[in-house]
């Protein structure tokens, strides 16, 4: 025992030793000069923005050397805890703050940066090739455990011309704390009363007990579980579109407002972003869920950084005010390029003004 | 007297581990004061967690100000936490017995190193490498061949009979569970058995008792300190696993297990996947909250240790080796 002790100390010795002599060697082929000027960001939060920043970061810090970008994908919750704590400059969310939230937080701003959407996927052997028409009520029943049969008589009447299973429906929704979440119960809530009475929506929300229901971590969890379970449904962001498709899962047409099923696509995400244009606030809180007008997909939503007004430094401030006006810029972040990799869609001019607008308050 | 600085200096360091004990106690009991406070005793036997709508303003309920709906409840996952552990113990103990066992004395000596070393090795694993070998392993192994096996097997017992499911689950949660706590067990049994002395073994042998006899009847008597002790090294593991569990329950709500496949939830894997939720709650209750659900698992593990201590007899020595 002892000389294998004393073998790992002198090991550990010169495990520390040869580190040290790295760090010495890399702080020493470091610019000292572009060191001393460089800026550097913070950005945590969503999930489904991750992949987005992701792509830009590489790209944006390779022509702008003085500003480095941390990126992590944490969930929306801590996007916007750590955006209001200070330790994180970009809080990325899905959600945006709530009243009470922002009463607390004055100098909290929420800036959309790009458009997303939510499908809902499920595994019916034989069928995920066609799409299952579902609306907001059905939905609502299969989630509360009032549906609990694919060939149950209402959802037979949404797709009379399919042969359905009689197979249990296992639903599968997030356990972390998620925006998806919050979309999704957006849309039962807004299409279905008694849905949003006894259960409502929230990043998470209270589920209904359905015996064989079943929990999934992130969006590659969802992915996962309603892949290895048959007869599974789930939500999942639009921006794991190449993980559903090589999943072999099937998308559903929702029915949307006007009572239309539409297929989430770019046009008609487009369609219903547009239609609640002239309602977006100057601080761009709202929902976009279950958008009014016959092309427009229900389940779409801004995707929000959550930033401070208040930032430590001049230089931190003008950094961010950069790099997001990049990011909301057409020829810059919002440029088909990037969006079209993820499947969102860009901010119409309209809002891409109002996040300019709020982006350089930043200070 | 004299008192040397060392000794101060040993004192003090020594010290530093009760106190962190204490001073972790008192930061969740005052963290969650105000949880405790709204939901009283309702806390330990409701079965519904909700967090409210934190989109509305919150209301006051008895002089707080809480989401509008907010209520919580965690008895299902006080009964996912004894559940897993339980059935994980029930299934790890006897294995670990058997194969420390082996280690001690199936196997030629110049062997034993090497295999304990195995062993050992398999209790530094982090935990989060047995929850995506479940996740990507077992859950599937679960739901197409264990969960229909066991549920025909044994199916006329109302607990194991079907449906099996998706493999997310009570079932799952707790083989890995007995996964994890296999080595711990079996390494700690193994210590104590390697100790006992050559001569009682030779003596036993002598009175023409076969090797298993000595080792059943000598050898394990003499180590039932150890095994105890190691049941609860186990158990202290297993009550308190977070991310493996996360990833195999289900993440069960508001429901409690009707069968052994049934989705569930533990305490100490909710608090990780609510705390992102409840830190968008601006009344604070949902974070209160899950500090109270630290508070409630830890005074479970603390009991755990004084329920062991008594029965090893106040010494609550446990051998490393």
């Amino acid at each position: 025992m002892k000389k294998h002790s004393s073998n790992l100390a002198s090991k550990s010795a010169a495990l520390l030793l040869s580190m040290v002599v790295g760090l010495v060697a890399w702080a020493g082929s470091a610019n000292p000069a572009q060191a001393a000027d460089q800026v550097t960001l913070l950005e945590t939060g969503s999930t489904l923005l991750y992949p987005l920043f992701n792509l830009w970061v590489p790209d944006y810090t390779r022509a702008n050397p003085g500003v480095r970008i941390t990126t992590q994908g944490t969930g929306s919750g801590t996007g916007i805890a750590q955006a209001v704590s200070g330790v994180a400059q970009i809080g990325a969310s899905d959600a945006y703050m709530s009243d009470e939230q922002m009463k607390q937080n004055p100098d909290i701003m929420n800036i959309p940066l790009a458009i997303s959407a939510q499908t809902i996927n499920y595994n019916i052997p034989g069928l995920n090739r066609v799409h299952l028409r579902l609306n907001g009520p059905v939905l609502a029943g299969i989630y509360s455990g009032a549906i609990q049969y694919w060939d149950n008589a209402k959802i037979k009447a949404l797709n009379e011309h399919l042969k359905l299973p009689h197979k249990k429906i296992i639903p599968v929704h997030r356990t972390d704390g998620s925006g998806d979440t919050f979309i999704f119960s957006q849309y039962l809530s807004f299409s279905t009363p008694s849905w949003n009475d006894s259960t409502g929506y929230g990043t998470t929300i209270s589920w209904p007990a359905v015996q064989g229901g079943i929990g999934a971590l992130g969006n590659p969890g969802m992915v996962q579980a309603s892949q290895t379970n048959l007869y599974s449904i789930a939500y999942i962001g639009v921006s794991f579109h190449a993980q559903i498709e090589s999943a072999g899962l099937g998308t559903a047409v929702l029915e949307n407002r006007a009572g239309r099923f539409v297929l989430p696509t770019p046009r008609t995400v487009t369609a219903a972003a547009h239609e609640l244009l002239s309602k977006t606030p100057t601080d761009e809180r709202l929902s976009l869920i279950f958008a009014p007008g016959a092309e427009s997909y229900p389940i779409i939503n801004y995707e929000y950084a959550i930033v401070s007004k208040r930032q430590a430094s001049p230089e931190v401030a003008a950094a961010m005010r950069k790099f997001m006006l990049w990011a909301i810029d057409l020829k810059g972040g919002n440029s088909a390029h990037y969006l079209n990799e993820v499947r969102f869609i860009p901010l119409p001019s309209s809002v891409s003004e109002l996040s300019r607008k709020q982006i350089v308050q930043i200070q | 007297m004299r008192v040397r600085p060392i000794r101060i200096f040993v004192i003090l360091v020594a010290s530093l581990i009760p106190i962190t004990l204490a001073a972790i106690f008192i930061f969740l009991t005052l963290y969650s004061w105000p949880a405790i406070q709204f939901n009283g005793v309702h806390f330990l036997f409701g079965r519904i967690w909700d967090l409210g709508n934190l989109y509305r303003n919150p209301v006051m309920v008895h002089g707080t100000s809480v989401p509008r709906g907010a209520n919580y409840g965690i008895l299902v996952f006080i009964v996912g936490t004894l559940a897993t552990s339980f059935i994980a113990l029930l299934l790890s103990l006897p294995i670990s017995l058997l194969v420390a066992m082996f280690l001690a004395e199936g196997v030629p000596e110049q062997f034993r190193p090497a295999l304990s070393l195995v062993v050992e090795l398999l209790a530094s694993v982090p935990s989060v490498v047995y929850g995506l070998w479940g996740y990507a392993v077992l859950i599937p192994f679960v739901a197409n061949f264990l969960g229909p096996a066991l549920a025909s097997v044994a199916g006329f017992i109302p607990f194991f009979s079907g449906p099996v499911g998706s493999g997310y689950g009570l079932l799952t949660a707790s083989l890995v569970l007995a996964i994890m706590t296999v080595p711990i067990i079996t390494s700690t049994v193994y210590s104590g058995l390697i100790r006992v002395p050559r001569e009682i073994k030779e003596a036993t042998f002598a009175l023409g008792a076969t090797r298993f006899e000595v080792v059943r009847k000598v050898m394990l008597p003499s180590v039932r300190k150890n095994v105890i002790g190691a049941v609860i090294l186990g158990l202290g593991r297993a009550l308190g696993e977070t991310m493996a569990v996360l990833m195999v329950s289900g993440g069960a709500l508001n429901y409690l297990p009707g069968t052994i496949y049934s989705p569930i939830t533990t305490m100490a894997a909710f608090i990780v996947s609510q705390l992102d939720s409840a830190l968008q709650d601006p009344t604070g209750m949902a974070v209160h909250s899950l500090a109270e659900i630290a508070l409630v698992l830890l005074m479970i593990a603390v009991l755990v240790n004084i329920v062991a201590r008594a029965l090893t007899g106040g010494q609550g020595h446990i051998a490393y080796g």
